[in-house]
């Protein structure tokens, strides 16, 4: 079989202009402008065809700060982002004729042939019209989730043997990501050295700045991805895709404004303005994805076997363990913790979210146990960020995401994250100080963020609530007050013991574990736990509806974590050990 | 050349009978093409008696065959002229010039003398719903352009589009598929009207539609309402400056000095002239603009954002930029919520003459034709509180803006026409705390709050409800204030830890640039007509809570500091929430015990409700199961046959502004009657205690919760079912807080003055007895006792229980009668 007239990956327009025009030949009574507009005309149908069937995937490069260097403007790319802000709708002339041909503009900047002079005004009255998205790099997204592939398209990628373009730096690219997953213990360590360091440094330097929106020096590279008929209300704020798309990309620095009307242009003008297509690409998406966690981890070779469930636990549990400095009992807290999920909203009650404050951080500890810890959820979770809250931090960052009318821009905050991220707040270091107003209303964020897991987004008129759905870890000297978690537990560590390395086999099971587990469903069976709670109620009367509610969170986590769906009483023996020993622990 | 540069209809620009604006409405030149300025003068000054006259220039300007047309016909969307479909799809639509009958704009369905009879027929005999269809006035835009000619002051004139529906379906529609053209005409047939009536009168009067029958959100804008009529609500987030703009150029040549005829705008842009108009110079490049020549127009970009409620969870706000011209300029601030009708249109993206690339991009704007503001934020903020008979009027004009908004109504009535709406309303509020049904109840009653009364000599009677919550920690009651405020207009929320006097009331302080002193408001005096919450009311300092007096009872505050005096409103419903001085509450002692709060304020909250943490296997069984169900059933399932919020605000609102009941006859007995049976229960007979159970303000109080409740049914008259439910609440909270646990009776003295009449009459007991004991046992200036030895005696010879602290009162009392002298523990009688 002979293959396509067109390279997909190297033109992907060559493919977009050869279906449009059969698309137009095979309908010639009907007007291509009117008759094309908001749907696909067949162009979609040969990139799938082309990318998952044909196995074409494994040829499309992903785009990223280190990849942007080589990957030639239009062509096709792959890019993961976090919906960072919508920047709403463009206009533009969908399809217009050329002498007796008919070109279309879709998927592309400009138009690629020229446009007959004055035509603009005859096809005014049947535009089409694209949305447009700004997307950045996952805030907080570990260095080992990174290149990850979906399993079932990383499987392709092994066995299917695609490479007819002797794309050798590619290839170079793939054998990069092998070493990533089944590579030796150090070099993955000293990636991940780098690599979060880099991260929270570079989000940390820039809070201080007020925001990392525009892209400095390539390190962290945010896309304006225009996308064609999808409906807006799939695309989320804050919502992580893969986009396969036209990269387009004009390095020369483009003269927007020429005109006298520069008054005029300044106010019409999109937020578009602000993010020149000489600094920021423009990605054209073909295809999209919403990814979701289990995106990011790759499964391990057997599933679910539930002895196999108890003993990933146990092995888990006892990394936990040991990372905690054989604080068994801060280990089963933590586990708890990274299992925990928002589940429901009922009014101003959120279920299932646990967060978790670990006291009797001072210095020394801090300095140790900190470190590990975070660096132990960095290995597991995908997206992990970590705060250290300081009088001077609550001073001068600006947490919460603010809309800038006059750019029509939302500048993120650090606390625009993706569904799903852990943040770790480190309170150890935080000195007696004056807070002033921007410090007040930051702590407030957070306390609200913990409270409620909703951050404010400020639209300078008003305010609006989105759902955060992250959990929180607090490590604190005595229990936080500006952060009031859930489940308070005072820190005891036996042993400043050295770690054993996780191999990658354990780790990715681990990773798995979390994440499936999280996601496991509640089955009801409430009768039990009304007895019991009944009974504890009256045991002591100054237990509250919200204790009662973090009671029950545990213990359905803990039956969770043993991957059972329904609460036996043997976890809720197990919980109520827990609590006693924390109790214990308290006083 | 010439028919593709003329995207807009109204600049036909090549010709110098063309007209400038890029929007019609706006301009004040006229619209029809006058050969000159000066012609168009001479014209307007000799209008022919004929009333047929105005349609003389129409139809000379509009004919088929003239450029005009064809700059009518290209943007049209039915297709470009060159496309066989649009023309097949025109049809009949389409004349041919040889045809002299009908005549209509190219593309469109609009036949010019038709559309100009109909828009003729409704101004000349639209009648409004209130005019006498049959009498011999004019009809209401008659009306309103005899008013702009007589004050001369307008420019414009506002026409509802409702009245152009009601009065001629097909003209609506047409204005509103194609505003470019019918606009035009519109105003053509306004001016010709105005030349007639006052041929003298020099400005131009432009109709400017308002309240379309159906809005828009900014999100569904979209390709297809390209050049129609549009109405989008929202925020105004920012504005430009003020931008002059060159409505006519006049140029000047260098080298022979001939002044060029006007140049108009075309397309946004003046064209400037290469070379000289004279036949006789011909200069090239020889033309400069005459500044104080050229005629200016205001011009204002505006963004408007969609407002929170509209933009679904997850999403960013949409924007879209408005062009505001000559009068609009600055009639809308940042911030402020508006309702803008205008044309919906898109503007190619211009490349400069370097570019080789040609842009596909269109930048979409709305030329605003109207602007009204709609201040809705927090729902209906104005006037729930209070009648307003002159509000009347404008509640047509700015309400029943929408068949939704009746819509809404009707549902609203519906609901309230249902025999268990006050369960249900019950239900509806804070669903997710259990239990506390009449807690519930009351705070619905504020929520929907009673009538005021102002009385003729400016004294007024607050319709306000306060309610006071006290409670055991952890009774939830900070979250119903939470949800309170969520819930009420203008909430505002506040901690009694943190607030001060100044916070809660008003302060003074001086402006850091002018020096001057200024007023600001604080909590209390805005949540003006709404709910004040204020959580740990016991915490509040002193001094703070003090202020509190006149504003729960005149529902003013009253500043009288550095040189400024002032009253402001504060009609505020208070509810406030403590908690008892030893953290849990005290069952053996009062009210006033067991919150520390003066009796003075307490009596100004007309419910008290004691919500007390009791064992109770029930409850504790019912919270047990709704924490489980809470996390182990869907959510969805939980909420069960509730109002959501947006209803329940929605049904509040609209209750507190349209229904203001009265009392009944009925209503009005059996508060009498209650009153007084409540009153007499304090008199036992026999008994020489007087116990006062209810006071002049309970009475108040019972009129306020009867209001709220017939409001509640949207029901215009308080029958006695409310006033019997009002007396009900009110015993509830009564008997939890105003109850004399000694005798088990309801003693309002508890309330106003802290000590029950049982617990006086032990006092007086007690004091009586030491009276007689110092009397009898101590001599005149004899040795002094101790004090544990009188308690011991006294113990002996009564039957009741004394207290050291008991009897410490009574000697405090017997000290001050002259009797005793007290040192430390010994008591020596004088």
């Amino acid at each position: 079989m002979v293959g396509p007239l067109y390279d997909f990956v190297a033109n992907p327009f060559g493919a977009v202009r050869l279906s449009f025009e059969q698309a137009v030949a095979a309908s010639p009574a009907v007007d291509p402008v009117a008759a094309f507009a908001g749907k696909d005309w067949g162009a979609l149908d040969l990139f799938r065809d082309f990318l998952l069937e044909k196995g074409g995937l494994s040829q499309v490069p992903i785009l990223d700060a280190s990849s942007r260097q080589w990957i030639q403007p239009n062509s096709l790319v792959r890019f993961r982002g976090m919906v960072q802000d919508m920047l709403g709708k463009e206009l533009y002339i969908g399809a217009f004729q050329d002498g007796s041909n008919w070109r279309t503009n879709k998927y592309s900047d400009g138009a690629l042939f020229p446009m007959p002079a004055g035509c603009q005004s005859a096809y005014e009255s049947n535009l089409w019209e694209r949305l447009l998205l700004h997307c950045v790099p996952v805030p907080g997204h570990n260095s080992w989730a990174m290149h990850s592939t979906p399993p079932q398209v990383f499987r392709n990628v092994m066995d299917n043997s695609m490479y007819e373009h002797g794309e050798k730096r590619q290839r170079d690219e793939e054998i990069d990501e092998n070493n990533e997953h089944g590579g030796s213990p150090s070099s993955k360590k000293q990636k991940e050295g780098e690599h979060p360091c880099q991260l929270n440094h570079s989000s940390q330097g820039s809070l201080v700045q007020g925001g990392f929106s525009e892209p400095r020096n390539g390190a962290s590279l945010s896309c304006v991805i225009k996308m064609y008929d999808t409906p807006e209300c799939d695309l989320k704020l804050n919502d992580v895709f893969e986009f396969i798309a036209i990269y387009t990309f004009d390095p020369e620095v483009v003269a927007y404004k020429e005109d006298a009307d520069d008054l005029m242009d300044d106010l019409l003008d999109d937020p578009l303005m602000h993010l020149p297509p000489s600094k920021v690409p423009r990605l054209h998406c073909l295809i999209c994805r919403k990814l979701a966690i289990q995106d990011f981890v790759s499964s391990p070779l057997s599933v679910e076997l539930p002895s196999m469930i108890k003993g990933i636990r146990g092995s888990l549990l006892s990394h936990l363990t040991q990372v905690l400095g054989n604080d068994g009992l801060a280990g089963e807290c933590l586990l708890l913790h990274l299992l925990s999920r928002l589940r429901a909203r009922v009014d101003a009650v959120s279920v299932g979210k646990l967060s978790l404050n670990l006291t009797g951080f001072n210095g020394e500890t801090a300095s140790i146990f900190g470190n590990r810890i975070t660096s132990a959820i960095q290995s597991l979770l995908p997206f992990s960020q970590y705060i250290p809250l300081t009088v001077d931090y609550l001073n001068t960052a600006t947490l919460q995401p603010k809309k800038n009318n006059q750019t029509g821009r939302l500048i993120p905050g650090v606390l625009q994250l993706a569904q799903g991220t852990h943040l770790t707040i480190d309170e150890s270091h935080l000195q007696p100080g004056n807070l002033d107003s921007n410090g007040v209303h930051n702590a407030r964020l957070l306390k609200k963020l913990i409270e409620q897991l909703s951050v404010e987004y400020d639209f300078e008129f008003y305010t609006s609530e989105m759902t955060a759905d992250v959990q929180l870890l607090i490590l604190s000297d005595g229990k936080s007050n500006i952060m009031p978690a859930d489940l308070v537990l005072p820190f005891c560590p036996n042993a400043v013991n050295s770690i054993a390395n996780p191999s990658p086999e354990e780790l990715q099971s681990w990773r798995w574990y979390l994440d499936t587990l999280r996601s496991l469903p509640y089955s009801s069976q409430p009768d039990l736990h009304q007895d019991e709670l009944v009974a504890a109620m009256r045991e002591d009367r100054s237990l509250g509806c919200q204790q009662l509610n973090r009671w029950l969170t545990m213990a359905r986590l803990i039956s969770v974590s043993f991957g059972e769906e329904e609460l036996s009483l043997e976890h809720w023996q197990m919980f109520k050990e827990i609590e006693r020993l924390r109790k214990e622990r308290i006083k | 050349m010439a028919s593709s540069d003329y995207s807009s209809p109204y600049g036909p620009p090549s010709s110098p009978d063309g007209h400038s604006s890029p929007i019609p409405n706006t301009d004040s030149s006229p619209p029809i093409p006058p050969s000159t300025n000066g012609g168009r003068r001479r014209r307007r000054r000799t209008p022919t008696p004929n009333p047929n006259s105005y349609q003389t220039p129409t139809r000379s300007s509009i004919p088929p065959t003239s450029p005009l047309s064809n700059t009518f016909s290209t943007p049209r969307r039915r297709g470009t002229p060159s496309t066989p479909l649009s023309a097949s799809d025109a049809g009949d639509e389409f004349s041919d010039p040889a045809d002299p009958t009908p005549v209509f704009v190219w593309g469109t369905n609009i036949s010019v003398p038709d559309v100009n009879a109909a828009i003729l027929r409704f101004l000349r005999n639209f009648r409004g719903p209130h005019d006498d269809p049959d009498s011999l006035e004019q009809g209401k835009y008659m009306r309103a352009i005899d008013r702009i000619i007589k004050s001369e002051a307008g420019e414009s004139v506002d026409v509802d589009a409702h009245d152009v529906f009601d009065y001629d379906p097909d003209l609506y529609a047409k204005m509103v598929r194609y505003p470019l053209e019918v606009l035009v005409i519109f105003e053509l047939v306004l001016m010709d009207m105005v030349a007639r009536l006052d041929p003298s009168y020099e400005k131009h009067i432009q109709p400017r539609i308002f309240n379309l029958k159906s809005s828009v959100s900014m999100r569904n804008l979209n390709p297809s309402d390209i050049e129609k009529m549009v109405s989008v609500k929202g925020m105004i987030i920012r504005c430009s400056s003020i931008i002059p703009v060159v409505k006519e150029a006049v140029f000047r040549c260098l080298i022979c000095g001939y002044y060029s005829d006007p140049v108009l705008l075309d397309r946004g842009r003046i064209n400037e002239p290469t070379r000289c108009g004279r036949q006789e110079c011909l200069a090239l490049n020889s033309m400069t603009l005459v500044h104080n020549r050229c005629s200016f127009t205001d011009k204002q970009i505006v963004k408007l954002q969609e407002t929170p409620d509209e933009i679904p969870e997850g999403g960013t706000p949409h924007t879209v930029s408005i062009i505001m011209h000559g009068k609009l300029v600055d009639s809308g601030k940042p911030g402020d919520r508006v309702e803008i009708t205008g044309v919906y249109r898109a503007m190619s993206v211009r490349v400069g003459p370097t570019q080789r690339t040609v842009k596909s991009l269109f930048k979409t704007y709305i030329d605003c034709l109207h602007l009204k503001k709609t201040d809705k934020s927090r729902l209906h903020i104005e006037d729930p509180m209070e009648r307003d008979d002159n509000s009347s009027t404008k509640r047509t004009a700015s309400e029943d803006d929408s068949l939704d908004y009746e819509d809404k109504v009707e549902k609203l009535k519906e609901l309230a026409k249902q025999p268990d709406i006050y369960d249900r309303l019950t239900r509806s509020l804070a669903p997710n705390i259990w239990e506390l049904d009449d807690v519930k109840r009351g705070l619905l009653c504020q929520l929907f709050g009673g009538s005021a009364v102002k009385l003729q000599l400016g004294t007024s009677c607050r319709g306000d409800i306060n309610i006071l919550l006290v409670g055991d920690p952890g009774t939830s009651k900070s979250q119903l204030l939470q949800y309170m405020h969520k819930l009420s207009p203008r909430g505002i929320y506040t901690s009694g830890r943190g607030s001060s006097a100044v916070g809660l009331t008003a302060y003074v302080t001086k402006d850091p640039e002018t020096g001057e002193t200024v007023l600001e408001s604080g909590a209390l005096v805005l949540s003006d007509r709404g709910v004040c919450c204020i959580d740990e009311f016991d915490k509040m300092s002193e001094n703070a809570r003090s202020m509190l007096h006149e504003v729960m009872e005149q529902q003013t505050v009253s500043i009288a500091k550095a040189g400024i005096i002032a009253s402001l409103n504060a009609r505020t419903s208070v509810l406030a929430c403590a908690n008892p001085s030893g953290s849990r509450y005290n069952p053996r002692l009062s009210v006033i015990d067991n919150i520390h709060l003066p009796p003075t304020l307490l009596s100004r909250f007309d419910l008290i409700y004691l919500i007390l943490d009791k064992p109770d296997e029930h409850t504790d069984r019912r919270l047990a199961k709704h924490i489980v169900a809470l996390h182990f059933e869907n959510p969805e399932s939980i909420v069960h046959d509730v109002l959501d919020l947006p209803t329940l605000t929605a049904y509040i609102s609209y209750a507190r502004k349209h229904v203001h009941p009265q009392l009944s006859e009925e209503a009005a007995e059996k508060l009498v009657c209650g009153y007084v049976e409540m009153r007499k229960r304090g008199n036992f007979p026999g008994s020489g205690k007087k116990v006062i159970t209810a006071t002049a303000r309970q009475i108040e109080s019972l009129i306020r919760l009867s209001e709220a409740l017939a409001r509640m049914r949207f029901s215009e008259w308080v029958n006695g079912k409310d006033v019997d439910e009002a007396f009900r609440l009110l015993e509830v909270a009564m008997q939890q807080s105003a109850t004399d646990h000694a005798t088990g009776t309801i003693d309002m003295d508890l309330i106003t003055t802290g000590i029950s009449a049982s617990e006086r009459m032990r006092r007086e007991n007690l004091l009586t007895a030491t009276r007689n004991l110092v009397m009898d046992k101590m001599q005149l200036g004899g040795p002094s006792t101790r004090l544990t030895e009188l308690l011991e005696e006294l113990r002996k010879q009564n039957s009741f229980e004394v207290h050291l602290n008991d009897l410490r009162n009574a000697l405090a009392t017997l000290m001050s009668e002259g009797i005793v002298s007290l040192h430390g523990d010994s008591v020596k009688r004088i």
